[in-house]
C-alpha cells in the first residue's frame, strides 16, 4: 500500500519535474501489478482498483499527446493534476478483496471493464485538451482533443459490445434497463453527437472543446456518481 | 438535432427510472407489453426516445444513400463506405432492441437435485446434479449444475450449466442465477429467449468494422 501513497507526491510534485510523473506511473503499475498477482485476478474491481487503474492510464495514454506539440508543460501539468485527484480518492476508497464471484471470472468481463478505463482516461485527456485549446486559444489542442475522443469512442462501443457479449452469456440478456446502463448509453450517445457536430464548421473549434470537456462530466457521473448515488446491480 | 433530442429524453429518463419502483419490473416481461400498462406520466421519455428513433432510422437511411450518391466519384471507396458500415451496425442494433421488445421472455424456477421442470407440453428439464464449491468464509467460488432436457422418458440433451456458459435448447437459455447450500442444495434457475441478441451481434461486429476501419483511415491520412 506504501506503494500506492508513493504515487501521489509524484504526481504532483511532476508539476515542476516532469521525470517524477514516469516514476509516478511505475509506481502506480508496480502497485497494480503487485496487487492483481495477490488477488490472482486482474485488481479491477471497486472505486480502489478502478480509480487507481484509471489514473494510470491517463498518465500513460497522456504521452502520445504531449509528444505530438512542442509546448508540453501545461499538458503534462494538467494531466499531472489530474492523476493525482484520482489517486487520492482510490487512497480513501474501500478495496474489494473478496474472491471474484464465478460469473466475473471471464475473459469478457476483463476486457469489458479495461476498454472501458480505457476509453474513460482518454475522456479525460481529451477534457484536459479542451481546457487547453480555451484557455491558450490554440487550435492544435482542439484537434488532439478530437483524436483523443475518436480513439476513446472507439474503444468505448467496444467495451459496451464486449459487456453485451458477456452479459447474454451470464444473465441471459445483452441488455438490461439499468440506471448504468441507461447512463453508459447517455455517455456513448455524447460523445456520437460531439463526432457528429464537428464534422459541420460551425462547430469546430470553441463549441466542440466545450462540448469535449463537458463529455468528461457525464463519463465522471456513469462512473462514479451512478454507482455512488443511484442502486443499480452494476457498480463500478 | 435528433441525436440531441434523444439524448434529453433518456437523460430524463435517467433521473425518473430509479425514483419510480415501476420500473424493477420493466424486465419481466417484453418491453412493449410493459411500456403499455405504465402510466404516461413515467414512461413520456420512452415513448419519446422511441418515436425519435423510428426519425434517426429514416435520416440514418436517408442520409446515407444520399452520402453515397454524391461521393461516389471519391477515389478512396472505404473512406465511403466505412461510415455506412457503422450506421448499418447501429440500425440492426436497434432492430435487436426492437424484436426483444416485441418478444422474448423470462421465467424463474427454484430447484433441488433431482427436480423436473416443464419447459412447454412435452419436454422437462431435469437438474440431475448441482456443484458448488466454497470458501471457509462461505463465497461460492465456483459452480456447475447438470441438466438434462427429457421427452416421453427418453433424454433429448444433456448439458452443464457453468458461469458464463448457459445451456441453449430449443432457441431458449437456461441460466443459473443464484444457489442455495443449506440445508439443502438448490438452484435458481432462468429460462429466457432474447429474439434480439444475434441482431445486436451482427450489429456490434459491423459497427466496429466500421469504426476501426475509419480510425485506421484517418491515422493513414495523417501519417
Amino acid at each position: 500500500m506504501w506503494l500506492a501513497f508513493a504515487v501521489v507526491p509524484c504526481y504532483v510534485f511532476a508539476l515542476w519535474k516532469r521525470p517524477l510523473l514516469y516514476l509516478g506511473l511505475l509506481l502506480q503499475l508496480t502497485y497494480l501489478f503487485i496487487r492483481g498477482a495477490a488477488l490472482e485476478r486482474l485488481p479491477l474491481v471497486g472505486p480502489h482498483d478502478t480509480l487507481t487503474f484509471m489514473s494510470a492510464a491517463i498518465v500513460a495514454l497522456s504521452m502520445p499527446f504531449y509528444n505530438a506539440q512542442k509546448r508540453q508543460a501545461p499538458l503534462l501539468s494538467c494531466v499531472a493534476l489530474l492523476a493525482a485527484v484520482f489517486t487520492i480518492f482510490a487512497l480513501v476508497s474501500t478495496q474489494h478483496n473478496a474472491p471474484l464471484p464465478p460469473v466475473l471470472k471471464t475473459i469478457w468481463f476483463e476486457l469489458h471493464v479495461v476498454l472501458a478505463f480505457l476509453s474513460y482516461a482518454l475522456f479525460g485527456i481529451a477534457a484536459v485538451l479542451g481546457f487547453l485549446s480555451l484557455k491558450d486559444k490554440d487550435p492544435y489542442f482542439e484537434l488532439l482533443q478530437y483524436k483523443a475522443i475518436l480513439v476513446g469512442y472507439c474503444l468505448f462501443s467496444l467495451s459496451m459490445i464486449f459487456g453485451g457479449v458477456w452479459a447474454y452469456l451470464a444473465w441471459g440478456t445483452y441488455w438490461l434497463w439499468t440506471p448504468k446502463e441507461l447512463w453508459t448509453s447517455l455517455l456513448w450517445l455524447f460523445y456520437s453527437l460531439y463526432l457528429h457536430a464537428r464534422l459541420r464548421p460551425w462547430w469546430a473549434g470553441r463549441p466542440s472543446a466545450i462540448l469535449g470537456i463537458a463529455g468528461f462530466g457525464v463519463v465522471l457521473f456513469t462512473y462514479l456518481g451512478v454507482s455512488l448515488l443511484m442502486k443499480s446491480s452494476h457498480t463500478f | 438535432m435528433l441525436l440531441c433530442t434523444l439524448f434529453l429524453l433518456l437523460l430524463a429518463g435517467a433521473f425518473i427510472m430509479p425514483v419510480r419502483g415501476e420500473f424493477q419490473k420493466i424486465h419481466e416481461t417484453p418491453m412493449l407489453i410493459w411500456l403499455k400498462a405504465q402510466p404516461l406520466e413515467i414512461t413520456w421519455w420512452l415513448w419519446g426516445a422511441l418515436i425519435v428513433l423510428a426519425l434517426l432510422t429514416a435520416n440514418t437511411l436517408f442520409c446515407s444513400v444520399e452520402s453515397i450518391i454524391k461521393k461516389r466519384n471519391v477515389t478512396h471507396w472505404l473512406l465511403l463506405i466505412s461510415p455506412q458500415i457503422i450506421h448499418i451496425g447501429f440500425l440492426f442494433f436497434l432492430l435487436a432492441h426492437l424484436f426483444s421488445s416485441l418478444g422474448g421472455y423470462r421465467y424463474y424456477a427454484g430447484a433441488r437435485e433431482g427436480t423436473q421442470l416443464d419447459i412447454d407440453n412435452t419436454t422437462a428439464l431435469q437438474v440431475q446434479n448441482i456443484q458448488i464449491s466454497l470458501t471457509p468464509d462461505g463465497y461460492i467460488t465456483d459452480w456447475a449444475v447438470d441438466v438434462a432436457f427429457v421427452a416421453g422418458g427418453k433424454v433429448l440433451q444433456q448439458d452443464r450449466l457453468l458461469p458464463n456458459k448457459p445451456s441453449i435448447f430449443g432457441g431458449a437459455g437456461i441460466y443459473a442465477k443464484d444457489f442455495r447450500v443449506y440445508p439443502e442444495k438448490a438452484v435458481l434457475l432462468e429460462i429466457s429467449r432474447e429474439p434480439g441478441a444475434r441482431w445486436a451481434l451482427i450489429g456490434g461486429i459491423l459497427f466496429m468494422a466500421g469504426t476501426i476501419t475509419l480510425l485506421v483511415l484517418k491515422i493513414k491520412m495523417e501519417g
